[in-house]
Order: C-alpha cells, then sequence, then structure tokens
C-alpha cells in the first residue's frame, strides 16, 4: 500500500507541476478538488431545478427531446448540468487521489474518508438514475445493466429486466423512482457534506472566485459550441449498433456486461470493500512523525491558544488537577492528525507531538546556528522549508547558497525559531510553505503569516526586525519561482547590514524560561 | 492576475483541451455486440396452475367447522412446473423449467430469456407444457353444483366453486406452444409474449 501511496503522490506531484506551469498555484484546481465538487454539485442543483420543470415521467424521452430543440435556454442548460456532473467525477477522483497519496484518509480522518467513499457512492447513483431518466440508448443500457445485476440477486421475484422486455409500456412510476432518487440523493448528499467536514475546523467550501467563474464559464462555453446530444430513444426491439458510453459514470459497464453476474457483483463488493478499508490499510504506527500531540501541563499558561488553532478540533479546555486557576490544554489523540499546528501556537511551548514542539525545534536550531551559520564566513539565508512543499528544490536552494532546515509543516514553526536563526547569525529567514490551499496540516501557512506578521499568538516578538523575515510559497514545478524569492529576500537584506550574531544564551532563557521553572519545580 | 501573453494562450488551450476531454469522455460511440445479432426474448408473467389432492368433505365434517372455514373441498398441493422450448430452424436451442415464484413457487410464472440468432429468416417455435400432471378432478373441482353441497353451504358453497373456476381460469393453459416465420435485421429483437386474454403465445417486433 506504501509503494501505491507513493506511485500516486508521484502522479499527484506531476499533475500539480503541469498545473503550476499554466495557472500559478493561486488557482491550481487541483488544490481545490474538493471544493469544486461543492460547486459543481450547487450548479447541478441550480440547473436540475430547470429542467425538473420541463421533464415529464409520462413522456421522458420526449421531454428532454423538447428541452433539446430549445436554443434559447433548453439545450445549453442540459448540457451544462451534464457537463457539470461529468466535472464532478473528476473532481472527485482528483480530490480522492490526492488524499490518498498524501496518507490522508487514516486515524481521525477516517470518518471524512469513509463518508467520502459513500458521497462517492450517491453521486454515481444519482447520476445513474439521471441517464435512465432520459431514456435514450445509453440510458435503456444502464437500466439493463442494472437490472442484470439485480436480477441475480434473490431479491424481487419477477425480474426488473422484464419493465424493459417490450411487452408492456414501461410505467411511469418507474420514472419516478427514477426522477426521485435523482433529486433526493443529492440532497441527501447535503447530510454527508456535512459529515465529510464534520470534523475539521473552518472547513473550505467553495474555491477562489476566479476559479469557480472559470470553470463555470468554460462549461458554459461547452455546452453553447458542442451541445450534449441526445442519443435516439431506447426502443426494446432494437439493439442500436453504437451506444453513446458515458466514460465517468459507466466506465465499468462494457467490462460487467462481459463479466459472468457473479463476478461483475464481487467485482463491485471488492472495490467497495478496498475503498472502505484504506483508512485501515494506510494507517501509521502513532509514533514519529504520526504521533499525536501532547500538552505539559506544567508549561501550559491556560491561554486558549492552541484549541483556536488546531484545525482538527482535536484540543479543548480543562479544569486543572493541581490548583493554578486557569484551565489547562487537553488533547484527543483520537482527533490528532499530528500536523504539528499546535506547536507553533503555543507561546510556553508546551503542546505538540513528540520532537516537534518548539523547544525540540529550538534544540535543532540551536544546532544549526553552533554548526553552520556560526561557522561561515559570512551572515547566510536560513530557509525555512515544508517538507511537503517540493522537495526537489532544496538542493537547488542549498545551491543557491540558503541554509536550509526543514519542517514537517510550516505551521509547525515556532516564532521563537525564527528569531533564534536570526540572533544565531542568519542575515535573514526565509519561510517556505506549501500553498494554502495543499497544506496537509489544513492552516499551516494561514497560521504562520499570522504568527510572523499579525500578532497572532505565538507571535513573533516586536524586537525581531521583520525585514529580515519572510514567509513565501514553494510549489512543484516552479523552481523558477522558488529560487527568484530566494534572490529577491536576498537583495532586500543587502541594504540592512549583516544584522549579527549574539549571545543566545540570552534568548534561550527568555524562550525557555517556561521550562526552568518547570524544572526548579520538579527539583 | 496579469499573465504574459504566451502563459495566457497555454492557458486557454490547456482549457480547451480539458474541455474537450470531458466532452469527449462523456460520449464514447461504444459497439453493442448485442446489436450484431439478432434475438428472440421470451417475456411473461403468467399464473402456473395449482397442482392439488382435493378431499371432499362430508355435511358432517363441514358442520364442525367454523362457518368462515367452511370449504367443500380441502385440497393441498403445490403449483405446477413447465417445460419451456425454443427452436429455430428446428434446432432446439432453449431448453428450460419454469416455475412460479417466491420461496413456495405460489407467485406468477416469471419469464424472461434472450436467445441470440443469426440475422434473416427464421422459423421460430416455443414450446411450453406443464410437466406435473394434475389429480383426477372430481365434480367440484369442476364447478358443477350438487344438490347436497348446496344444501348445506349455500351461497358459500357457490361462491367456492366460483373461486375455483377464476383460479383455473387465470392458470396459464397446460400446453402452449406458438410457430412463427420471421425476418429479423441484426440488433433486432421478436418478442415472444403471453396474452393472457386470449390465453395464448403472441410475437411482437417493433412497430407493431
Ligand atoms: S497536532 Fe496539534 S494542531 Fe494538529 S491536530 Fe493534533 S492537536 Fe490539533
Ligand atoms: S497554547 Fe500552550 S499555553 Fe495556550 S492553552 Fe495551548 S498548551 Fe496551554
Amino acid at each position: 500500500m506504501r509503494s501505491l501511496e507513493r506511485l500516486a503522490l508521484r502522479l499527484v506531484r506531476a499533475l500539480d507541476s503541469a498545473c503550476h506551469r499554466l495557472l500559478g498555484w493561486r488557482y491550481n484546481p487541483l488544490h481545490q478538488s474538493g471544493s469544486i465538487a461543492v460547486a459543481l454539485l450547487t450548479l447541478l442543483i441550480l440547473t436540475g431545478l430547470y429542467l425538473l420543470v420541463v421533464y415529464r415521467v409520462s413522456a421522458p424521452w420526449e421531454s428532454v427531446a423538447r428541452l433539446q430543440a430549445d436554443p434559447w435556454i433548453g439545450r445549453w442548460m442540459r448540457g451544462v448540468h451534464r457537463y457539470a456532473s461529468d466535472a464532478l467525477v473528476v473532481a472527485v477522483a482528483a480530490h480522492v487521489l490526492r488524499m490518498f497519496a498524501q496518507a490522508r484518509g487514516w486515524g481521525a480522518r477516517t470518518l471524512a474518508w469513509t463518508s467520502g467513499v459513500l458521497l462517492l457512492f450517491l453521486l454515481l447513483i444519482s447520476g445513474w438514475t439521471g441517464f435512465v431518466m432520459v431514456w435514450d440508448t445509453f440510458g435503456a443500457q444502464l437500466a439493463m445493466a442494472g437490472a442484470r445485476l439485480f436480477d441475480a440477486l434473490p431479491i424481487l421475484s419477477e425480474p426488473v429486466g422484464r419493465t424493459f422486455a417490450g411487452d408492456r409500456e414501461i410505467p411511469s412510476a418507474f420514472f419516478f423512482l427514477n426522477l426521485f432518487l435523482h433529486v433526493a440523493l443529492p440532497l441527501g448528499a447535503g447530510v454527508g457534506i456535512w459529515l465529510h467536514v464534520s470534523r475539521i475546523a473552518r472547513p473550505t467550501l467553495l474555491p477562489p472566485r476566479p476559479l469557480m467563474w472559470g470553470i463555470g464559464l468554460g462549461l458554459l462555453a461547452l455546452a453553447l459550441f458542442v451541445p450534449a446530444p441526445l442519443p435516439p430513444e431506447a426502443d426494446p426491439f432494437h439493439y442500436t449498433a453504437t451506444v453513446p458510453l458515458n466514460l465517468f459514470y459507466a466506465f465499468w459497464l462494457p467490462l460487467a456486461s462481459s463479466l459472468p453476474v457473479w463476478a461483475a457483483w464481487a467485482g463491485a463488493g471488492a472495490t467497495l470493500g478496498v475503498a472502505l478499508a484504506i483508512p485501515r490499510l494506510t494507517r501509521r504506527p502513532r509514533e514519529g512523525s504520526w504521533s499525536p500531540s501532547v500538552v505539559d501541563p506544567r508549561l501550559c499558561t491556560g491561554c486558549e491558544q492552541c484549541p483556536k488553532d488546531c484545525p482538527w478540533e482535536a484540543i479543548t479546555m480543562r479544569a486543572r488537577d493541581d490548583d493554578r486557576p486557569t484551565l489547562v490544554a487537553h488533547v484527543d489523540p483520537a482527533l490528532c492528525v499530528s500536523c504539528g499546528i499546535c506547536a507553533g501556537s503555543c507561546p510556553p511551548m508546551g503542546v505538540g507531538p513528540a520532537h516537534r514542539t518548539g523547544r525540540d525545534q529550538l534544540v535543532d536550531i540551536r544546532a544549526l546556528a553552533r554548526d553552520v551559520l556560526s561557522v561561515a564566513g559570512a551572515p547566510q539565508v536560513v530557509a525555512i522549508c515544508c517538507e511537503n512543499a517540493a522537495p526537489t528544490h532544496l538542493d537547488a536552494v542549498r545551491r543557491e547558497g540558503a541554509v536550509v532546515q526543514t519542517v514537517t509543516c510550516s505551521g509547525n514553526l515556532h516564532s521563537s525559531v525564527v528569531e533564534l536563526a536570526l540572533r544565531g547569525g542568519a542575515s535573514g529567514v526565509l519561510v517556505f510553505s506549501c500553498p494554502p490551499r495543499d497544506c496537509r496540516g489544513r492552516e499551516g501557512p494561514k497560521w504562520l503569516t499570522e504568527r510572523m506578521f499579525n500578532g497572532r499568538d505565538a507571535e513573533l516578538q516586536e524586537r525581531v526586525d521583520r525585514r529580515r523575515v519572510a514567509t513565501a510559497t514553494m510549489v512543484v514545478g516552479d523552481l523558477a519561482h522558488t529560487l527568484a524569492t530566494l534572490r529577491e529576500f536576498r537583495a532586500s537584506l543587502a541594504p540592512l547590514g549583516s544584522g549579527g550574531a549574539v549571545d543566545l544564551t540570552e534568548l534561550d532563557v527568555e524562550c525557555e524560561s517556561g521550562a526552568a521553572l518547570v524544572e526548579a519545580e520538579e527539583r | 492576475m496579469s499573465l504574459p501573453i504566451s502563459r495566457l494562450a497555454a492557458l486557454s488551450a490547456a482549457s480547451v483541451a480539458a474541455l474537450v476531454l470531458l466532452r469527449a469522455a462523456s460520449f464514447v460511440p461504444v459497439h453493442d455486440v448485442r446489436s450484431d445479432s439478432a434475438w428472440v426474448r421470451l417475456s411473461w408473467s403468467a399464473r402456473p396452475e395449482r397442482i392439488e389432492h382435493c378431499r371432499r368433505l362430508s355435511d358432517a365434517e363441514l358442520a364442525e367447522r367454523p362457518a368462515h372455514m367452511r370449504l367443500r373441498l380441502e385440497c393441498e398441493g403445490r403449483f405446477a412446473r413447465y417445460g419451456l422450448q425454443l427452436m429455430v430452424d428446428g434446432a432446439v436451442v432453449l431448453v428450460d423449467t419454469v416455475q412460479g415464484g417466491g420461496l413456495r413457487n405460489d407467485r406468477p410464472m416469471h419469464v424472461l430469456r434472450e436467445t441470440p440468432l443469426t440475422p434473416g429468416t427464421r422459423a421460430v417455435r416455443v414450446v411450453l407444457v406443464r410437466l406435473d400432471t394434475l389429480s383426477t378432478p372430481d365434480a367440484e373441482s369442476e364447478g358443477v353444483a350438487t344438490p347436497e353441497s348446496d344444501a348445506v353451504l349455500g351461497d358459500r358453497g357457490a361462491r367456492e366453486r366460483e373461486e375455483r373456476q377464476r383460479r383455473s381460469e387465470e392458470g396459464i393453459p397446460p400446453q402452449l406452444s406458438l410457430d412463427t416465420t420471421v425476418t429479423l435485421g441484426a440488433g433486432r429483437v421478436l418478442l415472444v409474449t403471453y396474452d393472457g386474454e386470449k390465453r395464448a403465445l403472441a410475437t411482437r417486433t417493433g412497430g407493431s
């Protein structure tokens, strides 16, 4: 499963890289596949409302043909509905691929993954019913394939397939049932989406406006210039030579039709089983970079910042069991995804996953200052890079003369680390993050900027010269941008002079006074 | 966002390509292998006949029963099975046994079979024959009234006879057959169905 994940990650990076070159990272649709799916669903509901008014269960194909014959509204409305439903499958597939590739489907994210699988299932059923409702050659083929599968189950004594055999009219109730499901399932999907995002704080449900309008207008243009054709009405007495198959919803049809029914069911069951088992198959032991965050109650001052910042609502404030008058933070390991954002949010560095707390970061940067910065001939730029952003850029950044320090997420970074790097001899600190919409910690770049420049806890101290600190985005496929950002930053430092190292013990004392207190307490 | 011309051109080309791909994958012409053959489709629902062993109750036995349970004939049995055969140009292409649906086979018998043929003019013969034999019918099971039954059961006797008559008429005849010669092109379907009113097999091809 790990090698499959790695393969998927390579594919995701290759696709990202192409999108970054074309669109830039801000509008990379692959970063916002989930929110694009929600936007497309909204578009489907809006266009569907119009189609619903025109559709007749007593004359399904004829009513769609009437729509199709109306060049002013009907044809393009149907086209947009059809193409948006196809694009929805693409968006969902991209979302699933990204979550799988980035190992974001297990642990606290299991509910999101499982509800996502069910949402996908609802989407497919809703799509199938939409095609059947039209009752053209493709809709009929889909219905017959479904009937073949159902009739193999010992549920109904009368084969469903007899409905389409031609010895009687297909009852309106059949089309009504399809219509009902087609309308009810997307509405039910609303509940599914709520469940899907229920474990996360501040979910982003819509993509940036330019992207949203771009996709909407693109689909409209497609519907206007290449209208969705209406295949001939289904005829129970005639199998036409070719059927216009919709690959997005019926990719399985040619295979399922050529397999024995039991094999088709087994294939469907196995696919669903594997999809539902992904959280189990991809889970990691909760150690190392997957270890959950822990609170050191001796350091926690009860400031309530970490519950505000945690993107997974894994932290709550509780009463203390000692005599201090404040509350104490508590991490629920079952909800924690080890993103480490809380490590950057805690002024006294009292919370974070093992080996990634602010205090651990201070140890690392102190070593860097001692071993690298202090022995360098001239003050260096320290580039603190998110290890997920663009690993292949790190060597180039080093060759460009920066000292590279990696973090699991830029949102992990404690502001004291930046201060310590500057005091340790760095001429400036440039923090590279993933694109905000592609952050595995969800809100890393956002909180980083807030902490560095807008006074959010744990904020960068006022004494730090902000001109020597910058944040930027590093994306695969755009090394030129990474290097240009670095050069620009370095150029901006030139007029400021060397800065200069100071005795780090002073800062250590400031940063670690809480810890010293604890140690004294322990003694 | 201001884009250089070259990037704008690349972006436009990529968007058009994505939309064209979307459109292409939305309507992929796939050959339906069923259109290579002509087809005979057998499709109907009908009630199978009931195979019963009946005992005629005496007046004394009837009198012992609660009024609402008085039936002159007390029957036990099951529903008949039928042999289905399809022949094309004299060759048997389908042999099957069909029976009523449900766990006790007491539901209508649903038939849905499709058999491919070589397109052209074909002599098609369909035969449906009851495989189980009925018990020897007595006067009452044939719906004939006797003075004895009417004396004890009154109206209920008549209703019982009517009910039995109706059930036997609802059942499919013990033997059905259909012979027809049709010309079917590739992808065309000859439907053979059961006409409940005429109590006979009937054919349909599209548009007729
Ligand atoms: S590591 Fe911290 S911020 Fe991230 S989910 Fe766990 S508790 Fe929340
Ligand atoms: S940020 Fe730190 S001090 Fe504040 S509540 Fe959380 S653990 Fe306690």
